[in-house]
C-alpha cells in the first residue's frame, strides 16, 4: 500500500522520539524497544522509506500494539494532539494482511471470527443470545462478544435493570459480530461486510436507540461506520450513557453505596470517543457514595487491553501485567470496589486483586430496588 | 563480534543467555536488532534515516537480553567473559552520545526490567530503587507520596535512572538540588567480571576513597549499576519565578553568579545568550527583545521564597535589568517538557549537536566565545545558540548548540563535518578551561577526545579500566578505551 501523507507525518516525527515510552503498555510487558511507539515508528520507515520488506519481527511488532493510544494522550507533540500511533500500526497491519503476511494467530482469530462471529472459536450455541427471542422495540442492547460468551451475567443484570425500568427492548438472536475486532487486525473488506450485515439486523427490529455494552463496538459506531458509508437510523449510546438517562429520568430507585469505588476508565470509551464524566457520573448519582480516583484515570488511564488480541505470536495472554498496575492503584487509592466499563478491564484486572471488581451495569443493578 | 545465526555457536550462546534470563527475556529479532542500533545520537539517526538513499551501515548487537536482578546480570557477564563478548548497557536509549550503542556487537544488556522501588524511607528521606527504573515512573510514585528527588531533566519520561547515573545526569533543579551524583548515597554494582558489589552505606565517610565515584559517569564501561539508594525531598509548598533581560551575556552571567554567591539558593537559573534570546522571547513572549534573557525560580516554604524573590529582584534591578514578570518564567515551567517533543525538536535532515561544557565563572564567557567564533567563522552554514542553565558555587554550565539545516547528502561527508564541528568547538573550549561535557556524556561521539582532555591522567583511567575489566568487555569503544 501506498504511505499516505498523514502516517508519513507520524512515522517521520515519532521514529527517533522516545519521550512517550513510559506511557507504553507494551514495552512494559515485554521491555523490548521494538515494542515502543518509537521502535514501531523506525521499523515502519525502513518498510515505507527505505524499501525493506516486512520482516517477520517487524510484523509482531506492529501486532503487539494494543491500539491503546496512551502514546497519544502523552504525546506533548503538535500542539498537544499528539501523533496518531495506533492510526499508524492500523495502516500497517491492514498492508500486512494485503501482502498476506498476517501471523497464524492472526488469520485464527479472522477465521473465527467469519465463521463464529467471536475471536475464539467457540460455538454460537454457547451465547446468551443463543436463546433469546428477538422482537420489534424501542430499544436494542447490543452486548458484544465479551458480553455474550464469557460474562452472561452481566447481560442478565442489565436486561433485569431495563425491565425495572419498564422498557421495550430486544436483543439480537445470536447477536452478529460488528466487523470491529476485523478492522483492528487489518481486515477492513470483511469487516465492513460484517458491520453491514448488522446494521441490517438491527434495522429490522425497527429499534430508535442502540445501547452497546463492548467499548471497541462503541468506537464502531462513533467512529469507523461512517468513514465506511455505512449508517444506522437510530442513536447509539453507551450502557453507562443509557443507565444516566434512566437514572435522570427517574426510572430507577438508587440505594445509597456503602463503600469506596473507583472507576477504571477505557481506552476505547475514553481515548477515542472522550467519554469520562458520564460513568463517573452514574457511579456519583448514588447517595451517598464514597468515590475516588485512582492515581492515573481520564486520557492518563493505565491501559486495560480492550484490543490486545496477539502479543508475541500469541492470543493475549499476558492481561494480568495490565491488570495488575491498575489494581495496585485502586488498592493505593483506598477503593473497595473497581467499577469497569469492559469485559477485558473486568478479566485483567479481577485476576490480580481481592477487591471487588464490576462492571458498571453490575454495579448499578446490585444499589437499585428491583419492582 | 557479530556472530552468524547460522553457526551452531549462536545456538550455543543463545542457550546459555536463555537459561538465565529466560526464553521471553533473550531476543535475537531483527526488528529488536534495528531499534536497538539507534540511541539519541545524531549518527545512527542519520544513518537510518538515509537508507533509502545510501548504503551506510549501523552496527548492530547480536543478542538482547532483559536481566530481572543483579544475579542475572552477573551470570550474563560471566559468560561474555568466557567468550569475550562486548556488553553494553541500553537503559532508556536516550543518550545523545552513543553510548548505548552496540558498536562491536555483542550483548545488549537491557536494564529496564529492573525497575523495582524497594524501600522508601521516610525517616532518612532516601528511596532505594533498580536503576531500570524509568526515572519519571519513580517521580510519580514519590509525588503520591509529597517527595522528589528532585532531578528533573527534559528525559526524565525516557531516561531510566541508571542511565543518568552512567552519564552524570543534570536536571533543571541542579543549581539547588544538584546532580545526580549528588543524589547518591549508596549502590549495588555488577563488576564486570561478574562481583556482585554494595558501596558504602553512606556516602559521606572517612573510610578511603569512594568507591561510588568509580562507577558514576562511567557509562558502563566500568560495570552495571543494579540498584541506587537516592536522596529525596518533600515537594516544596511553592515555587516562584521571575524573568528579565539584561542588556548583554556578560552583565547576565554576573546576576546568576550573584544570585548563587549571595547564598539565596535560587533552584532554577536559565540565561540565555544574545542570540538564544531573541528565539526564545519571541516564542514565549511573542515580542521582539534584545539583550540576554534570564529566569531564576526558588521553591520551598512561601515566606522563605518571597523573601528568597525579593533579595533576588533587588540583584537583577541593581544590574539594570527589565522587569519581564512571574509569567514567562510560569510559562517555562510548565512547559518545560513540551520542546522536546516533535515538531519542536531538532530533526533530520538537521544535523545538530549538544555541545555541553562547564568551567569556572572567570573562564565561562570565553568558553562561550571561543566555541561560537570556532563554529560561525569556520562553519557558516551551522548556527550556534546557547544558554546556561546549571549553576554551580564555582561556576556555570553552558548548552551550547550548533544547527545545520542542510548537510552534505552524503553520509561520510556529513559525519566528517559533524565531527569536525565537535572536534574544533570542543578544543576550544577546553583552551579556554571548559571540559568535553556536562551532563550528557562522553560515549561514542566524543571517545576520540577523552585521552586530550585528561593528559597523563588518562593513563590512571586506563589502568582502573584494565584491572576491573581485565578481557575489555564493557561497551567497548566508549569513554576513550577501546576493545579488548
Ligand atoms: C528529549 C531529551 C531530553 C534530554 N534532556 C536531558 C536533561 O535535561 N538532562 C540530562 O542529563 N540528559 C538529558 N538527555 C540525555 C539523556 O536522557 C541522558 O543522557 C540519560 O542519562 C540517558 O539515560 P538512558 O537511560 O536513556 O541511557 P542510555 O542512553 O540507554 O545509556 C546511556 C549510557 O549509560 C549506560 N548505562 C545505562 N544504564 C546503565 C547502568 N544501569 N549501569 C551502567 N551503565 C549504564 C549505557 O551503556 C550508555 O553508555 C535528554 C535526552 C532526550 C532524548
Amino acid at each position: 500500500m501506498n504511505i499516505t501523507a498523514k502516517e508519513l507525518n507520524t512515522i517521520q516525527a515519532c521514529r527517533y522520539c522516545p519521550m512517550c515510552r513510559q506511557s507504553c503498555p507494551s514495552e512494559f510487558i515485554n521491555y523490548k524497544e521494538s515494542d515502543t511507539p518509537r521502535g514501531r515508528a523506525m521499523l515502519l520507515y525502513s518498510v515505507y522509506k527505505g524499501g525493506k520488506p516486512f520482516e517477520a519481527s517487524t510484523v509482531e511488532a506492529m501486532y503487539n500494539c494494543f491500539l491503546c493510544g496512551a502514546c497519544k494522550s502523552w504525546c506533548e507533540g503538535q500542539e498537544l494532539g499528539g501523533y496518531d500511533i495506533p492510526e499508524l500500526v492500523k495502516f500497517a497491519r491492514r498492508d500486512i494482511v494485503d501482502q498476506g503476511l498476517a501471523p497464524q494467530i492472526v488469520q485464527d482469530i479472522r477465521n473465527s471470527l467469519l465463521v463464529h462471529d467471536n475471536t475464539q472459536a467457540l460455538d454460537k450455541s454457547h451465547a446468551f443470545t443463543a436463546t433469546v427471542e428477538e422482537k420489534r422495540a424501542d430499544v436494542l442492547y447490543l452486548l458484544g462478544e465479551g458480553v455474550d460468551y464469557r460474562y452472561p451475567e452481566i447481560a442478565r443484570a442489565f436486561v433485569q435493570i431495563l425491565q425495572t425500568a419498564g422498557v421495550d427492548h430486544t436483543l439480537l438472536k445470536s447477536e452478529p459480530n460488528s466487523g470491529k475486532e476485523l478492522d483492528l487486525l487489518g481486515y477492513r473488506d470483511d469487516a465492513k461486510e460484517k458491520a453491514s450485515a448488522l446494521i441490517n439486523r438491527i434495522q429490522a427490529t425497527g429499534c430508535r436507540t442502540v445501547v452497546v455494552s463492548d467499548p471497541l463496538v462503541y468506537d464502531a459506531f462513533k467512529n469507523d461506520y461512517e468513514q465506511w458509508g455505512i449508517t444506522l437510523e437510530a442513536e447509539v449510546l453507551h450502557v453507562s450513557e443509557y443507565l444516566l438517562r434512566l437514572i435522570q429520568g427517574g426510572k430507577l430507585r438508587l440505594k445509597p453505596v456503602d463503600f469506596t469505588v473507583t472507576l477504571a476508565d477505557s481506552e476505547f470509551l475514553g481515548r477515542f470517543n472522550g467519554l469520562y464524566e458520564i460513568p463517573r457520573a452514574v457511579i456519583q448519582s448514588f447517595n451517598p457514595v464514597q468515590f475516588v480516583e485512582m492515581q492515573w484515570h481520564h486520557g492518563y488511564m493505565q491501559s486495560t487491553g480492550e484490543a490486545a488480541f496477539t502479543f508475541d505470536d500469541k492470543a493475549f495472554g499476558r492481561g494480568k501485567d495490565l491488570g495488575e498496575k491498575i489494581s495496585t492503584k485502586a488498592e493505593e487509592a483506598g477503593a473497595e470496589i473497581i467499577v469497569v466499563l469492559s469485559v477485558t478491564a473486568k478479566q485483567h484486572i479481577s485476576a490480580t486483586t481481592s477487591l471487588k471488581v464490576v462492571d458498571i451495569v453490575e454495579f448499578v443493578n446490585e444499589h437499585i430496588d428491583i419492582f | 563480534m557479530n556472530i552468524a545465526k547460522t553457526s551452531y555457536m549462536f545456538d550455543m550462546l543463545l542457550f546459555e543467555l536463555r537459561d538465565i534470563v529466560g526464553k521471553e527475556y533473550v531476543s535475537v529479532r531483527d526488528s529488536d536488532k534495528e531499534v536497538y542500533s539507534v540511541d539519541y545520537f545524531w549518527l545512527p539517526e542519520m544513518c537510518h534515516d538515509r537508507q533509502d538513499r545510501s548504503n551506510i551501515t549501523r552496527p548492530m548487537a547480536d543478542f538482547i537480553v532483559h536481566p530481572a536482578n543483579a544475579e542475572d546480570v552477573s551470570k550474563i557477564l560471566k559468560i561474555a567473559n568466557n567468550y569475550k563478548i562486548p556488553v553494553t548497557a541500553w537503559g532508556g536509549g536516550s543518550g545523545s552520545q552513543g553510548g548505548a550503542l552496540p558498536v562491536f556487537g555483542g550483548i545488549i544488556l537491557d536494564t529496564k526490567r529492573m525497575d523495582t522501588i524497594y524501600k522508601i524511607d521516610e525517616q532518612s528521606m532516601t528511596v532505594e530503587v533498580g536503576t531500570g527504573i524509568i526515572h519519571q515512573t519513580l517521580e510519580w510514585e514519590l509525588e503520591q507520596k509529597g517527595f522528589s528527588t528532585m532531578h528533573d531533566p527534559g528525559s526524565a519520561r525516557c531516561a531510566t535512572v541508571g542511565g543518568f547515573i552512567a552519564h552524570r545526569g543534570t536536571g533543571v533543579l541542579s543549581t539547588k538540588y544538584g546532580k545526580i551524583e549528588d543524589m547518591i548515597v549508596n549502590m549495588e554494582i555488577v563488576l564486570p567480571t561478574g562481583e556482585i558489589i554494595r558501596t558504602l552505606p553512606v556516602p559521606k565517610t572517612a573510610c578511603g576513597p569512594d568507591l561510588n565515584q568509580i562507577f558514576i559517569g562511567a557509562e558502563g564501561t566500568m560495570g552495571i549499576v543494579t540498584k541506587v539508594t537516592l536522596t529525596i525531598h518533600r515537594l516544596p509548598e511553592t515555587r516562584a519565578f521571575r524573568a528579565f533581560v539584561f542588556k548583554d551575556l556578560e552583565t547576565g552571567l554576573r546576576v546568576g553568579q550573584r544570585l548563587v554567591s549571595e547564598n539565596l539558593q535560587p533552584s532554577v537559573i536559565r540565561l540565555y545568550s544574545e542570540n538564544e534570546t531573541k528565539e526564545v522571547i519571541k516564542k514565549v513572549l511573542g515580542i521582539e527583545k534584545t539583550g540576554a534573557y534570564m529566569v531564576y525560580g526558588f521553591d520551598g516554604k512561601k515566606d522563605m521564597v518571597d523573601l528568597q524573590m525579593k533579595y533576588a529582584q533587588e540583584i537583577a534591578d541593581s544590574e539594570g535589568g527589565e522587569d519581564l514578570g512571574a509569567h514567562p518564567g510560569e510559562q517555562w515551567w510548565n512547559n518545560r517538557y513540551k520542546f522536546f517533543f516533535p515538531p519542536y525538536m531538532y530533526r533530520l535532515p538537521q544535523c545538530f549537536g549538544t555541545l555541553d561544557t562547564v568551567a569556572s565563572y572567570s573562564d565561562i564567557q570565553n568558553v562561550y566565545n571561543a566555541m561560537k567564533d570556532v563554529v560561525e567563522k569556520q562553519y557558516p552554514m551551522a548556527r550556534f545558540i546557547g544558554h546556561f542553565s546549571h549553576w554551580f558555587p564555582w561556576g556555570a554550565m553552558l548548552y551550547g548548540r550548533f544547527i545545520i539545516d542542510t548537510p552534505p547528502e552524503d553520509p561520510h561527508e556529513a559525519i566528517y563535518l559533524h565531527n569536525s564541528i565537535w572536534n574544533d568547538a570542543l578544543r576550544a573550549a577546553m583552551a579556554a578551561g571548559g571540559v568535553l561535557n556536562e551532563h550528557h556524556g562522553i560515549g561514542l561521539k566524543l571517545s576520540r577526545l577523552t585521552p586530550e582532555l585528561y593528559g597523563e591522567a588518562f593513563q590512571l583511567l586506563k589502568n582502573v579500566k584494565t584491572t576491573l575489566d581485565p578481557n575489555g568487555i564493557m561497551n567497548p569503544g566508549k569513554l576513550g578505551f577501546g576493545i579488548g
